[in-house]
Parts: structure tokens; sequence; C-alpha cells
């Protein structure tokens, strides 16, 4: 690119922000917060937000698209934040700011342990990434998990508070708030099922939570109930995004790969092979949280993929050219033979006696087999089932429970299998993946 | 809560480059940021890896010399460590082997190519140390991009916000408007306003660049100043052209030759002992 002629380079002399961060507080804020607005007219406030909507998915309305400036700023579009509310670069801290408590659980893919911050002493999570041996740098799979977390920031997400280092370059933990149950643990040492209103709290809250990722552009890929945290104040925060990964990229995404979601919360496109999958992946996990929150146990507990297919087909009918018109372009529908046809929802209704029709009718909504007629995180939060009696009970009122994770070691509950291999799942991403 | 916003160098990072405070000059160092983008973009084109990719890694090309100084870490090795690991960001992730196979070239290329005349490159062997070599510090640089940076690794390029701008401004219609824009855009990726401005700002100055240079008018005089539609302040606006800009002064022969025997740490502690004076 040529030189333009009538521009000179212009002096580096301190602009505006700079001086703003100079005696940055925030009076100086507030005092220009209650300056008359500058030439700000109505259509310029509409124009600067319609301008900028590429830096978000375009869905600037609805209960998500609250302005990041908390109260609002007269001279600044929320696409345009004041430039002194940006972060600045800031080397991860050692972990020796924190005291290591007790271990919580070991998973397939890193150790967690309950810590205290030295300096507020707050108690945390520390969860360390596996990292040894890997052949390929940093895994991408730890890439997309503490990306996700950070990118899916949200009441029903469970907060990451920073990534801590070790001595050794092996040593990664992310810090995480630290929650005392998970709903897996919880749904097995309660005596009681959870009540209708308390099921509609805790599915609105994941609802809310999967709807945010999902406008990020973020898939979870792993939705389960022991991948559900619970405080003591009943809000559920969805954890563990060790195999999420961004979707729908004009451009960048390469093929998702099948492994994905521990199988007895796994959609059956995936089990039937489909190489492009979306949202609704999460969605149909949703569905079988809801039908465990009901039942008080997991809805398919399959063995084996086949066997999960046809517990599938048995509790839903197998799918039909209406109920699901790809079906047969699947890789893997030729190799199934269809169940015969029976009454429509018959099974379903029999599995779920006490759930009023509106329950019945979302959960067979979020149990679709056509992931393009699922429905959506969004759409499922105005459902029926959410505004007839008995009504969402506040979380204040959930009661609360010993956490077995601060103490006592967690009893094993069913042994549901592990996120599928992580490992096989790493080496096909990383390996067969590429361009 | 909306999704967290990108960093941004804070007035005491822009006040304190730790190459600076190291006693490398502002104006060696923003040669050698600059050289080092190159090299990332050139590497990105012999992998024939996505643009996304290679804007990413330039970013955090550029964060990463706010909280480093380039007497620790060479720009080659940062380079590399930095296209590896936005490969993986944006899920187009690179081969270790081939990535550090064109890193070699060019390195070998800026060190030893005379002026002119032809350069022949000898490739190594993948058992031989040169390769492991590269591979260790490969390994380290993109740890150390992580670390340095918190492991906030968010980056948001400019060029959706480029189309939107452009559609309001109505200027779609303008290809030439709109290519020459994008091309500047892509220039900035040489400097490091992108880790000093919201990227509002910076597609503003890639606008106002380019209809000066091919006399668009559009309208400047208070109150009605297109670059407020966008939120930017004029002096920010300014102030990128002016990075811009200098990329494309003319420079000596010299300047061109210090900046490429520099690309190792070795080399810009070897350069300090001969003209440091700290
Ligand atoms: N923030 C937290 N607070 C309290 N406990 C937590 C927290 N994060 C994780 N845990 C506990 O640690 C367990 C494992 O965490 P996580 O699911 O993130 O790791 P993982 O290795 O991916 O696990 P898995 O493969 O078993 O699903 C969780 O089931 C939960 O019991
Ligand atoms: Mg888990």
């Amino acid at each position: 690119m040529s030189h333009l002629a009538e521009s000179s380079t212009p002096s580096r002399k301190r602009s505006r922000w700079e001086q703003t961060l100079d005696d940055a507080d925030e009076q100086l804020l507030q005092a220009r917060e209650s300056l008359p607005p500058k030439r700000r007219s109505k259509s310029k406030t509409q124009a600067s937000r319609l301008a900028d909507s590429s830096h978000t998915p375009p869905l600037p309305t609805g209960p998500l698209a609250k302005p990041l400036v908390p109260s609002a700023r007269p001279r600044h579009s929320i696409y345009a934040p004041p430039r002194i509310l940006y972060p600045s670069f800031r080397p991860a801290r050692s972990v020796y700011n924190y005291e290591r408590l007790n271990q919580i659980e070991e998973g397939s893919y890193g150790v967690v342990f309950r810590a205290r911050d030295k300096q507020t002493g707050d108690i945390v999570a520390l969860k360390k990434l596996k990292l040894d041996e890997e052949k390929h740098g940093f895994p991408i799979t730890a890439l997309r998990e503490v990306n996700a977390l950070m990118a899916c920031r949200h009441e029903n997400v469970v907060n990451i508070r920073e990534v801590v280092v070790g001595d050794t370059l092996t040593q990664v933990f992310v810090v995480m708030d630290f929650i005392e149950h998970d709903l897996k643990t919880l749904i097995t040492l309660m005596p009681a099922p959870f009540l209708q209103s308390e099921i509609k709290t805790l599915m609105l809250q994941l609802l809310s939570a999967v709807s945010h990722c999902h406008y990020h552009w973020i898939l979870h890929r792993d939705l389960k109930t022991s991948n559900l945290l619970m405080n003591n104040r009943g809000t559920i925060k969805v954890a563990d995004f060790g195999l999420a990964r961004r979707y729908g990229d004009p451009v960048g995404v390469g093929g998702l790969t099948q492994l994905v979601v521990t199988l007895w919360y796994r959609a059956p496109e995936i089990l039937l092979g489909a190489t492009t999958y979306s949202t609704a992946i999460d969605i149909w996990s949703v569905g079988c949280i809801f039908a465990e929150l009901l039942l008080k146990e997991p809805l398919f507990q399959a063995k084996s993929e086949l066997e999960l297919i046809s517990m599938i087909f048995k509790l839903l009918g197998p799918p039909t050219s209406s109920s699901w018109p790809d079906y047969t372009t699947l890789p893997l529908a030729k190799s199934i033979t269809l169940p015969p046809q029976q009454p429509h929802g018959a099974a379903l209704r029999q599995r779920f006696p006490y759930l009023t029709n509106a329950g019945l009718d979302l959960l067979s909504k979020m149990l679709t087999y056509d992931p393009e007629q699922r429905i959506t995180a969004e759409e499922a939060m105005q459902h029926p089932y959410f505004k007839e009696s008995p009504l969402p009970k506040h979380p204040d009122l959930f009661g609360s429970f010993p956490s077995a994770a601060a103490g006592e070691k967690r009893r094993k509950p069913f042994d549901s299998p592990s996120a599928p291999q992580r490992l096989a799942d790493y080496k096909l991403i990383t390996e067969f993946d590429l361009p | 809560m909306s999704r967290a916003l990108y960093p941004l160098a804070s007035l005491e990072q822009v006040e304190k480059s730790p190459s600076r405070e190291d006693g490398i000059p502002a104006d060696l160092e923003e040669d050698l940021r600059a050289y080092g983008c190159k090299l990332i973009h050139q590497a990105g084109i012999l992998l024939k890896q996505k643009q996304v990719a290679v804007a990413t890694a330039q970013i955090l090309f550029q964060r990463f010399w706010f909280v480093t100084s380039m007497k620790q870490f060479g720009i080659g090795d940062v380079g590399m460590g930095a296209l590896y690991l936005a490969s993986k960001l944006e899920e187009c992730p690179l081969r270790m082997r081939d990535l550090i196979n064109v890193y070699d070239l060019l390195l070998q290329r800026a060190a030893h190519a005379p002026p002119s005349g032809d350069f022949r490159y000898a490739p190594m062997s993948y058992f031989g140390n040169a390769f492991y070599d590269l591979k260790d510090a490969l390994v380290v640089a993109e740890m150390q991009v992580l670390k340095r940076l918190g492991f906030d690794v968010h980056v948001v390029l400019p060029y959706g916000t480029l189309v939107n701008y452009m559609r309001l401004l109505d200027l779609t219609g303008r290809e030439d408007a709109v290519s020459r824009a994008w091309g500047y855009l892509n220039d900035a990726l040489q400097t490091p306003v992108y880790a000093l401005y919201p990227v509002p700002t910076i597609v503003s100055a890639a606008i106002l660049l380019a209809t000066r240079h091919l006399h668009i008018a559009l309208p400047s005089t208070p109150p009605n100043c297109w670059w407020e539609l966008f939120d930017a302040e004029w002096d920010d606006v300014w102030s990128v052209c002016g990075y811009v800009m200098r990329l494309y002064r003319t420079r000596s022969a010299e300047d061109e030759e210090r900046v490429k025997g520099m690309l190792t740490k070795k080399d810009v502690r070897r350069w300090l002992e001969e003209h440091g004076d700290r």
C-alpha cells in the first residue's frame, strides 16, 4: 500500500483514553456521565447499535443482550464500551497463591482440588489440567475448556476466576468458584425426588446457561448431571467444558468429531454417525437431564451404543420420514432395523405417569429426533410448562444439603460411563482433523 | 452477563514496555515487532494457513511484548509459538513439523540471504539437533504466550465490523474503498494497535485512510462526524493512522539489516552488549 500524500504522521500525543486512565476513578466517569450528552441524537445510538453487531452474534434482543456497562453511559453504545473497561494483559499468577485443602475428585481429564485463596480466604476449586506427555504442545481440548469458560460467563455457568501455573510447564490449574454439590450425587443421596416446582427452577437455570453458551457460539457437548454443580442457594452451575468447542464459525471450523457426549446423554444423530451437528445435541442432553430429575435415575442406562439406540426407539417410537426426514441419509441408518411403529407417545406417557401434559410436551420437544425440529434452549424457556402451577420455586427456598465435595469422600452413585475416551477424542482432533 | 471484553494494554503497559526497560530503543522494538509479524504472515502463506489464524497470531504476538522483553524471548520463537497457538484457537491446528520447517526456512533466509543473489535453503534433518531445538523452542514459546497473557487469548478480528461500517456509511458500492480499508486493517496487524485500541477505533482509522486516499467525502465537521457514529475518538483514530502510516516510510538499508540480525534473544543480547549503555 502506498504512502498517503495528505496524511502526515500525527504526533504520538496521548489520546483521551489514556488521560481517562490517568485518573482512572469512578468520580471522573461519573462526572462525564452527568454532563449533558455531547451531540448525541437518538438515531446515532441506534446506528451504533446496529453498527457493530459483528462483534457478537446477531441477536441483539432478548434477555441475554444486557449491556456490558451496568449503568447507561450516554456516550457509548453497548458495542463500544469505554476504553477504561477493557482489562489489561495479566500474566498467570502462581498456584502458590492458593492453599490446597482436599482433593475432590479425579475426573478422566484432570484432578480437582478444594483450595483456599491465601489473600482473600475464599474457598475455590482448582482443576489441574493434564498436560504431561503432550506431543502437540498445549492440548487443544484444554484450550477450548479455558476459552469456553471465559467466553460463557453467566450466573448458571461455573465462574472461572483465573488460570494459575505451578513450577513446571506442565502444571496449569483452572481456578473456579467452589460449588458444594453436583447434581448427580444430590439426586442419588436425596431421600425424595425434587419437587416439580424445584425441577422447573433447575431446568430454567440450565436452559438459561445453555442458551447463553449457544448465543456465544459454544457447544458444551458433555451435559449430564455429574457436570452440573449446585450450590446451597439452589443455583445450578454448568461445569466441565472439557469437550466444549466453538461451532458455526463462518470460517475456521473443520469437521466435528463424533466422539462426544457421554453415552447416556448422546443425541441420536451422533449415534447414527452424523458429522455435522449443532446446538441440538446439547438440547437432547438437557432432555435426558430433565427426565433424570423426574425419575431420580438416568433415563437411558445403556451399556452400548446399539442398546442405547434400541432404548430410544422403544421409548419414542422409531423415527419416520416426517419425524426425521434426514434419517435415511445418516451413515449408520442402513445398518439398523427399525422396530414396528407403536401408538404415538404411549411409551413416554407410561414412563412419566405423573407429569402434566405440558411437561410431557416439553420433554418430547427436547427428545425430538430431527435436530432441525428439536426445540431450542431459548424456546424451551418460554414453554407453558414453566407457567403452569406449581410455579418454579425460588432458589432460596431449596433446602440445603451436606456437601460431599467439602468433606467426606463422595460416594460413586450409579457408575455412569465417563466422557468418551478423551484421549481418543483428543487424538482424533489433533491428528485427523488436520487440513 | 455478556462475554468478557478482550484485553488491551493499560497505560502503564504502554509507557513501560519491558523491552525498552531492558534498553532496547523504541524504534528498534517497533521494527522487531513489525518484522516478527511479517514472519508470521509469510509462514502463514507457506503453510496455506487460514487468514483468521494468522491475524490472531499476530495480535497475540503484539500483546506478548507488552508483558515480555525481547531480551528474554526471540521474535522468531514467539511468532512461531503464537501461530501454533492461534491455529488451535481457530480450529485449524498445524502440524508441528510443518511449522518448524517453515520457520527454519524463514529464519535461515533472513539470516543468510545476501541482499541480492539467490539463497539456497539447506533443509534440516528430522533427527538433527536443529529440529529438536526448534521444537523445544516452539513448545516453550506457545506456553509462554499463554502464561504471560494469563490464558486470556480472546481476540476479536476487525473484518466483520468493517463490512458493517461500510454498509452504514453507504460505501458498500465502492469496492475500491472496501478493499483498501481491508488492506489497511491487514497492514495494521504489523503494528501494536490491536493491543492498544478497541476494534471500532481501528476500523474507523482504516476507513479514514481509505476514504482520504480515494477522495471520498464523509461528514467530518462537528456535530456531524462519521467516526462518532462508531464511538471512536478522533485522537485515537488519528493515532492508529499514525501507526499504520509509519509502516510505509522509507527505511535505510542498515535499518532493514539490523532487524534481520536480531531474530533471536541471543542476537538481541549481543546487540545490547555492543550498543547498550546500561
Ligand atoms: N467448581 C467446582 N466446585 C466443586 N466441585 C467441582 C468443581 N469443578 C469440578 N468439581 C468436581 O470435580 C468433578 C470433576 O470435574 P470436571 O467434570 O470438570 O472434570 P473432568 O475431569 O472433566 O471430569 P469427568 O471426565 O469425570 O466428567 C466434578 O464432577 C465435580 O464433582
Ligand atoms: Mg465432568
